[in-house]
């Protein structure tokens, strides 16, 4: 399979896994396994003083997987600004998975903020991946300010409901001069193989696999669609037709 | 009294303030690797953990990793 570029570095996986909503993180460990990718997102929370805290980093082999940070739950800009900066004490690294979410109900992008965040993020050093509505012009305006991907949701996150902004994605897709990540609301494989075969350069995929009765096989199984829609892609699939287009030759019948 | 604003929540330290944040960490049964740390909105650095004092009524943030998409 061709590689995924982003800001430069190469990948050969097209499947990039959140580690939300796993039962353990021994399950979730076997989940990033199986699933092939080389890109895991992690979210910050405070520590519970009165509490154990699981330390979710022990878990994940950095030497394989590249840690990309959310700023989930930020309401504005400059709580996602906060949380990247944190995020970036905490890693080292710079690459971050800039996501603004007012609304709790549908978690939707807020635009205006997530726009304005990326663009000082960006003059501050980070390599922004943006959680975006399926909005091309949106998306037109992030890779202006120098975003590294975008990141359009198929639907609302966690609802497994697959590709509802179908059409806007195409336009995103046909327009973009950063890969596109399509992510949120891919529920099942087929959801991702779809996407990958209109051409989008690579999935995220959480909730679908982390509340699969067994992830293991469930991140194995969209490693394989992701995989199947890239190569169908780049195969170069013909279009839809009206009416029938016979397979077998219409000559040589047997009768008269 | 000595008190510190932890993660939102006013603390006392009757018995004394810890001097440090590797100290308070250590208090708190926090192990440090695992942390990022915001004293009054500034983020402290790991490795300044040891020598960064602390002092009443600041408020710190103790953050970390977790499971997310």
């Amino acid at each position: 399979m061709d590689k995924l570029v982003i800001a430069g570095r190469e990948f050969d996986c097209r499947l990039l896994v959140g580690t939300g909503k796993f039962a353990s993180c021994e399950l979730m460990a076997e989940a990033i396994e199986f699933s092939g990718t080389e890109i895991v997102t992690v979210a910050l929370r405070r520590v519970d003083i009165e509490n154990e805290n699981d330390d979710i980093l022990s878990a994940i082999d950095r030497s394989r997987y590249l840690l990309l940070p959310n700023t989930s739950g930020a309401r504005d800009a400059d709580e996602a600004i906060r949380l990247a900066r944190l995020a970036r004490a905490a890693t080292g690294i710079e690459w971050l998975k800039l996501e603004v979410t007012p609304d709790p109900y549908y978690l939707l992008p807020d635009p205006v903020e997530t726009l304005r965040a990326a663009e000082i993020l960006v003059k501050d050093g980070f390599v922004v991946l943006p959680y975006i509505n399926a909005d091309p012009i949106l998306a037109k305006r992030l890779e202006d300010v120098g975003t590294a991907t975008v990141m359009p949701l198929a639907s609302p996150i966690g609802s497994n409901q697959g590709l509802q902004t179908r059409a806007a994605l195409e336009i995103i897709i046909e327009q973009a001069n950063v890969p596109v990540v399509v992510d949120a609301g891919l529920g099942l494989p087929s959801h991702a193989a779809d996407a990958m075969e209109m051409g989008a350069d690579a999935v995220l995929v959480n909730t679908a696999i982390a509340t699969a009765a067994d992830p293991a096989q469930m991140a194995k199984a969209f490693k394989l669609a992701v995989e199947a829609g890239r190569i169908a892609f780049k195969s170069g699939p013909r279009a839809v037709g009206k009416t029938a287009s016979a397979s077998s030759p219409l000559t040589g019948f047997l009768r008269d | 009294m000595t008190m510190l604003k932890i993660n939102g929540t006013d603390r006392q330290f009757p018995a004394g303030m810890p001097q440090t944040l590797t100290e308070l960490l250590e208090q708190l049964g926090i192990n440090q690797a695992t942390v990022v740390a915001e004293i009054d909105g500034k983020i402290v650095e790991r490795q300044s953990f040891a020598q960064t004092r602390l002092s009443s009524g600041q408020a710190v943030e103790l953050v970390r990793f977790v499971g997310g998409g």
